[in-house]
């Protein structure tokens, strides 16, 4: 290829340590399965001897021989009833909307025989567009969580009876507060739903006497900053509607917008939008951060700061643009020389540009509302006239009602909506201690989680699938969430609750009750402004009305009264950030999104330190890992409160600033908060702390937020002290399935090269040279070829590189839709991991070394990589069984249990499968996937895989097999979705059109960066796609020929090296050559 | 057919005694099932009352002379003219339609029709019993029967041989004669054998050979499933919906056409007929209750007491295969009986036919493999033409497209294809793995 870049997945590559060469050359490390059987302790125990084993033996095979003569006898009980819209064995899809307070999205909900068991976005309704994020897709899998409660439960024990045992005597209590003019507090996250927020009115009207009935929104993370600054600056407090589709200059100082800032799941499609090189304009997008994120992974010019500096840069933009600020613009060379490129560019596209900013600081947030009204934002990229309804926490009041609670002041009642603050308040612990003293506290947790299970009742409110809801998450919008299930336990809706409460003529309906869809259908009735019939309403999930035109006048006053303290001198900046599974915690119960590895470190399983490896190395810390070797721990000390946790490199951290991930360390005092949020032994069963509690996964960095200016910041400062305890095991699957430093994997460009050169420039096709000349790779065959390009389908993808942020969603939608067991920590250290499709992340670095030649020190440098991957550029490959039609697998398995279909699939016929495992071996793409275990039985899998529990097992997918042990698995293109597809197109008469057969990585991909069709119609979206200029296949060279294409990568940015070399090559001139040379023959 | 011929016998005679025409009756009972019998039965209260000696009750119970047809005709106006009417009128909460067509003639022969019916429960007791006898063809043991006696018969040689030869020896040895010259059959096939050691090997290899394929293609054939009739919790007749009745298979399998599955059907689909056909036997009436158990159905009204029936499944894939209902018998046009034989003659509860008497099915694709075993479905596949397309009148866009991609792409191929005069479900790919395996 014409890049000479070199491509790394960690440092464990980069340096070739012998324990990465060995786990390189060795995909399925064998010794370590003989070890852990004999190490097995039960096997000790077992007192059989040689004879008996024999015997049992013989028996075991002749009852297995007679059992199998008869086949057992299954039954099939239909349905006394038949739901009309249920069709068993089809699936039923509904519109609805997902929201638990930090994600929001329109969703479709796939149901089979009335259990939802795939998630995905709603690509006809809602300005989300179709996307989702990974926590949304597994929350299917969240509703069917055993650890949930069962029912409403009192003083910890658990009630059957909601009206005897709970609603009486609430209803007493509240009477009795209300008749001495007690004070009430609703603690909530930001709610949406016009009608909960009609249905606590009515609770106010009922029980709340004047100045005594308080309702404190406050969300895990807030916003507080923006709608404060925003108070200041336009004298409204709102949270803007961004529009990232219209900017083609794109600022991000700490914002991590495609990942957690805000209504990522919609900022995804809208940035997808800019990103495509072959329209007209295609953004720039500068990234000031301190974590490397998935947003700074996309970026075109990451500029590495502090998370105190953020202030700083906007200030010295703004300075460039005229606007002096008491805030210091003092910035390093390397950052301000980069910040002077966006001011290059934000005064080339004044008015079609977006300035964003992660910190929640006032005066940040201001400084940054005054550089997007210098550039013109406000009447194109922002509208402040069409509000965002979510994250409206209101910080100021959480922390003086916590601070006054813990001091002392009497509350008389207490109710808990979405909200956990003993687990998210810095002071959370105090706070718990607190809650005791409280004569009247409810929790509408459906966990007895940190802070249920310190208040006196529990009502569990029903999961997001499984209840009627309302939202107007924007001023524009209205939607509809529907359940999807009957209610699987005896919760209830929190509507439904409060108007039991407050209402003696409302009765409850148990888990076929109205009461909460009549109350939300009667709140969107009795608006006269809404005229779309609410079974319509229901249909489409959502309505939008017109926005209010984009317009806002900054009100300069706001800059006369900036705040900006100083960072105290030493010691190492920790900025706290949500990761793309687990966010705030609040599925931290989940095993797919715990198994899910982080985009960026690729670690599972683990909350930890993230600092750059240079600085690692200057401090001593182990850089490299594997299965046998771990990482050093290191601790924390913030306000008293200490934190041990591995320290993992990530190459990109700003020097002297570490990462630790919110959302981890959930249940450290024995509360239930699911299954998968627990540290698990390597034989199954959890591990115990010292006080017998469950050892949670990760730790609690919400200790280390603070409240400082009227919000709650997210970044604080701290030394880091490297622990002398032993080596701390890390599962992750970065060193695991790699290239093998083959440079034909990733191709990247600039947009400059892109647009002036040919092809071959950037995307060069691989040549053999012959003695007749350099001739293409794909006209050589070793075999006959598959007649997939002439009859029938050729089933074929192409993944976009330039749209791919590694976001996840897939991942996780893969594992939902393709029944991908959860194995656990331990066996994802020894890569063993079952996901059948990855997303491969690729380090690059500055160093040189010509194409074809040997990495040796003559030309190849390791020191100097090592300091060019301080800031290294990011590439994310999702990469899965390319279904190559000389698929290097099929040829070795002995019994062809893998083969090739006439539709160019490479299909396994799990129950051929001997477990040879020759195809893994074999595969150059490390895609194959082998069943160490019978992982939907064995005890080791008991606590990790949804299979093994009898709620978890419903979401499995009825029409995928459930492989075991011994059997060798991959990517099938969902075969079962391209054979419904084709039915589909079959039973109406009609040829197969794009839109029929898809994937579950392409349907939940938030930028479309997935397609998937059929090849063989040359009219398809995929046919073209495949045969644009970017397109080209990884590892073309060794002629596997797959049906997978990818995108070359296009940054708009400068890049001197890749200029150098990718340069318009005389094609003619190797033309020439060839002839010549024919000549001399 | 008996019990046919009874109740003619009985109609015959009530048409005699009640000497009224043959086609006044027949009237009647034309009359009876067009306007009648969907709200009404003759011995039993169904949505409306029973109607066997209607005129009598009305006239033995002090209703008007006449106002039984003025009820037929308009039971409001009944009604309101006749007290006994009235109060029938409150029984049911249902309201009758009103026919005015009919007349008083057409009424008579209804209710002449009605009453001239026997009541099946007392019929019952009376009559020779309603069973038919199932034929059960003997199977014909001849064969094993001679096998036996052969076997009897060579043993009977080879141990009078055996006899003989101890003998000779014996008087051998007594005659102090050489005992070799009469040695054990053994002894004597093992010379033979060692002998003729080339043709002896050639032979024990070729047999080997032989057993072992023989060996392998009988496993192939082995079907665990063959004939498989679990016990249902209701024995059900689907000669009686589907033959006698001729209900489609799809009335109640309904969603054979629309899903992977054909569904067993949900009680409320049998409800749509039993809350009127509650049985004439004691045994319909047995089983006919069971369903009303499952619907929670007091023979007057739902109670929402519902017990869900469990079946035993019939036909039972592995959980590695998928097999769409849909597929074959919408795209592929494949007959039921294809695949689970002629079911309008299967008295008893469902089984999985052999495959030898699928084979005698009209219509049907002549298999060899047993039923349900993966042989049999590819044998199929590759049987089976695809019979929308050019080829046929039955237009598909699919198929068109797939016909027309490997006429422009692969002519050759396409006429290889063609060879046999179909385009064959193997040559589009039904014997790929992942067709059903996934």
């Amino acid at each position: 290829m014409g890049t000479t870049k070199k491509y790394w997945k960690g440092i464990d590559e980069l340096k070739e340590t012998p324990a990465y060469l060995e786990g390189r050359d060795q995909e399925f490390p064998q010794s370590m399965s003989v070890d852990e059987f004999l190490g097995d302790e039960s096997l000790n125990e077992a007192s059989t001897g040689r004879r008996d084993f024999l015997k049992f033996l013989g028996f075991s095979v002749a009852a297995a021989t007679l059992a199998s003569c008869e086949a057992p006898v299954t039954k099939a009980i239909p349905y006394v009833i038949k739901p009309e819209n249920v069709t068993p064995g089809m699936p039923t899809w509904y519109a609805s909307t997902y929201y638990d307070g930090a994600s929001y999205a329109s969703i479709l909900v796939k149901t089979r025989e009335g259990r939802p068991i795939f998630v995905k976005g709603n690509p006809d309704f809602g300005f989300t567009k179709g996307n989702v994020n990974p926590q949304i897709v597994a929350s299917v899998l969240s509703l069917y969580d055993s650890t949930k409660l069962k029912g409403p439960k009192f003083k910890g024990a658990e009630k059957a009876n909601w009206s005897a045992d709970i609603d009486a005597p609430i209803k007493s209590e509240l009477a009795s507060i209300k008749a001495k003019g007690g004070k009430i507090v609703f603690v909530t996250n930001t709610i949406i739903s016009p009608a909960l927020k009609a249905a606590i009115e009515k609770f106010k009207a009922t029980y709340g006497t004047e100045g005594n009935f308080e309702h404190i929104q406050y969300d895990a993370v807030s916003y507080a900053g923006i709608r404060k600054a925003n108070e200041l600056s336009f004298g409204k407090n709102v949270i803007p509607d961004y529009d990232f589709s219209k900017a083609k200059t794109i600022v991000s100082v700490g914002a991590d917008f495609l990942g957690s800032w805000l209504m990522s799941v919609e900022y995804q499609a809208q940035y997808g939008e800019t990103r495509n090189p072959d329209a007209a304009w295609m953004s720039k997008h500068f990234q000031f951060e301190s974590n490397m994120s998935v947003t700074g992974t996309a970026s075109d010019y990451r500029a590495m700061i502090k998370p105190s500096e953020q202030a700083k840069v906007l200030s010295y933009i703004l300075g460039k643009f005229g606007v002096r600020t008491s805030v210091p613009s003092d910035l390093q060379k390397d950052v301000a020389a980069i910040a002077d490129r966006a001011v290059e560019e934000l005064k080339k596209t004044r008015g079609e540009s977006v300035v964003v900013a992660g910190a929640n600081d006032v005066t940040v947030q201001v400084l940054a509302n005054k550089l997007n009204s210098v550039i013109g934002a406000y009447s194109t990229t922002i509208n402040i006239n069409n509000p965002v309804n979510l994250f409206a926490s209101e910080d100021e009041k959480m922390y003086n009602f916590a601070k006054d609670l813990i001091a002392g002041k009497k509350t008389d009642a207490i109710f808990f909506y979405g909200a956990n603050p003993v687990y998210t308040l810095p002071n959370g612990k105090e706070f718990s201690k607190a809650l005791e003293g409280i004569s009247l506290s409810v929790s509408f947790s459906a966990y007895e989680d940190e802070t249920a299970s310190k208040c006196k009742y529990i009502t569990p409110d029903l999961h997001a699938l499984e209840a009627w809801n309302d939202y107007a998450p924007k001023a524009n919008h209205y939607s509809i969430a529907q359940p999807t299930i009957r209610p699987l336990f005896n919760a209830a809706s929190v509507v439904e609750s409060l108007l039991v409460w407050s209402d003696e003529s409302v009765i409850r309906g148990g888990k076929d009750s109205k009461v909460a869809y009549r109350f939300i259908r009667d709140t969107y009735e009795s608006n006269a402004a809404n005229t779309v019939r609410f079974d319509l309403l229901v249909h489409n999930s959502c309505i939008d009305t017109e926005k209010q035109i984009a317009s806002a006048e900054f009100n300069d006053a706001a800059l006369s009264n900036l705040k900006y303290t100083q960072p105290a001198k030493g010691g190492f900046e920790i900025e706290l950030y949500q990761k793309a599974a687990i966010g705030t915690g609040l599925q931290v119960g989940n095993p797919w999104l715990q198994e899910m590895p982080d985009p960026i470190t690729k670690v599972t399983w683990d909350n930890y330190i993230t600092m750059n490896p240079v600085q690692m190395k200057k401090l001593g810390y182990a850089t490299t890992y594997d299965e046998r070797h771990g990482l050093n721990l290191a601790t924390v000390n913030v306000n008293g409160v200490e934190l041990e946790l591995p320290v993992v490199p990530s190459p990109g951290q700003t020097l002297d600033t570490v990462g630790i991930a919110l959302g981890y360390g959930r249940g450290e005092n024995g509360e239930s908060v699911g299954a998968a949020a627990y540290v698990t032994k390597e034989y199954g069963g959890f591990e115990l702390d010292e006080n017998g509690n469950k050892l949670p996964v990760g730790k609690n960095a919400f200790k280390y937020t603070s409240y400082n200016n009227g919000t709650f910041n997210y970044y604080t400062a701290s030394d880091v002290k490297k622990s002398d305890k032993p080596l701390y095991a890390i599962a992750a699957t970065q060193i695991h399935h790699t290239v093998m430093g083959r440079h034909s994997i990733i191709k990247e460009t600039t947009l400059d090269i892109y647009k002036s050169t040919g092809k071959e420039a950037y995307n060069p096709s691989n040549m053999l040279v012959t003695h007749h000349g350099e001739v293409p790779v794909s006209e050589f065959d070793l075999w006959e070829a598959h007649p997939v390009e002439k009859i029938g389908h050729r089933w074929a993808m192409t993944i976009d590189l330039n749209q791919c942020y590694g976001c996840g969603s897939c991942l996780v939608a893969c594992q939902a839709e393709n029944n991908v067991p959860v194995v656990g920590k331990h066996e994802v250290r020894k890569g063993r991991e079952m996901a059948w499709l990855r997303i491969d992340r690729y380090y690059s670095s500055e160093q040189e070394v010509a194409t074809g030649l040997k990495k040796d020190r003559k030309n190849f440098d390791y020191d100097e990589a090592e300091l060019a991957s301080l800031n290294p550029k990011v590439v994310h490959m999702p990469m899965m069984c390319q279904h190559c039609n000389h698929a290097p697998c099929e040829t070795v398995c002995p019994v062809a249990a893998t083969n090739h279909s006439n539709e160019g699939l490479n299909q396994m016929a799990y129950n051929r499968c001997i477990g040879t495992r020759y195809c893994a071996n074999n595969c150059p793409y490390k895609v194959r996937r082998f069943n160490w275990f019978n992982y939907p039985s064995y005890k080791k899998f008991t606590q990790v895989n949804p299979a093994q529990d009898d709620l978890g097992r419903m979401v499995l997918n009825p029409d995928v097999t459930v492989r075991t042990r011994g059997v060798m698995e991959k990517c099938s293109f969902c075969v079962q979705k391209i054979q419904a597809g084709k039915l589909v197109a079959k039973t109406e008469g009609r040829p197969v059109q794009d839109g029929d057969v898809t994937t579950a990585c392409a349907e939940v991909c938030p930028s479309g960066a997935i397609i998937v069709g059929d090849w063989n119609d040359i009219n398809s979206m995929v046919r073209k796609s495949s045969e644009e200029k970017r397109s080209y296949q990884v590892l073309e060279e060794i002629g596997v020929k797959p049906n997978v294409w990818y995108k070359t990568k296009v940054r708009n940015d400068e890049n001197a090296e890749l200029a150098k070399v990718q340069v318009d090559k005389p094609v003619a001139h190797h033309e020439a050559e060839g002839h010549e040379t024919k000549k001399h023959h | 057919m008996i019990r046919k011929f009874t109740n003619w016998c009985v109609v015959a005679v009530t048409v005699m005694l009640t000497a009224a025409s043959f086609d006044v009756y027949s009237q009647g009972e034309t009359l009876f099932k067009n306007k009648c019998s969907t709200c009404h039965q003759i011995f039993k209260d169904g949505t409306g009352p029973k109607l066997y000696n209607v005129r009598e009750k009305w006239a033995s119970e002090g209703a008007k002379e006449g106002s039984i047809y003025a009820w037929v005709n308009n039971w409001q106006k009944a009604a309101a003219t006749d007290p006994y009417a009235e109060q029938v009128s409150k029984i049911k909460p249902t309201s009758m339609n009103q026919f005015p067509d009919l007349t008083k003639e057409d009424i008579d022969a209804i209710f002449n029709y009605v009453d001239a019916q026997q009541d099946p429960a007392t019929k019952v007791a009376e009559g020779p019993g309603g069973s038919t006898d199932v034929t059960v063809e003997q199977e014909s043991g001849n064969t094993w029967l001679w096998i036996v006696a052969g076997l009897i018969f060579v043993t009977i040689i080879l141990t009078l041989g055996g006899v003989r030869r101890q003998l000779s020896q014996a008087v051998a040895e007594k005659e102090g004669g050489n005992v070799n010259d009469y040695p054990s059959y053994g002894a004597e096939v093992r010379q033979w054998m060692w002998k003729n050691k080339i043709y002896v090997g050639i032979t024990g290899l070729v047999v080997t050979l032989a057993l072992l394929i023989m060996g392998i293609q009988a496993l192939g054939n082995i079907n665990v499933m063959e004939a498989y009739q679990p016990s249902q919790p209701i024995d059900f007749p689907h000669s009686v919906h589907a033959g006698i009745n001729g209900i489609d298979c799809k009335y109640c399998h309904n969603s054979a056409d629309k899903s992977r599955t054909a569904g067993i059907p949900t009680v409320n689909v049998c409800m749509n007929c039993h809350k009127q056909i509650s049985g004439n036997t004691p045994e319909q009436e047995a089983k006919i209750k069971k369903i009303y158990e499952a619907a929670g159905w007091d023979g007057s009204e739902y109670t929402g007491k519902t017990k869900p029936l469990v079946w035993n499944k019939v036909h039972v894939l592995p959980d590695h295969v998928y097999f769409s209902h849909q597929q074959h018998v919408v795209v592929g046009g494949v007959d039921c009986k294809q695949c689970h034989g002629d079911m309008t003659k299967q008295q008893q509860t469902a089984r999985i036919v052999p495959v030898e008497e699928l084979n005698k099915i009209e219509g049907n694709i002549p298999l060899t493999k047993p039923t349900l075993t993966m042989g049999w479905c590819i044998e199929c596949h590759s049987e089976k033409g695809i019979t929308d397309g050019p080829l046929s009148d039955k237009k598909s866009g699919y198929y068109d497209e797939i016909h027309r991609r490997l006429m422009n792409n692969d002519r050759t191929l396409y006429d290889k294809y063609l060879k046999d005069g179909k385009v064959t479900v193997r040559e589009l790919g039904g014997w790929e793995c992942a067709k059903c395996h996934y």
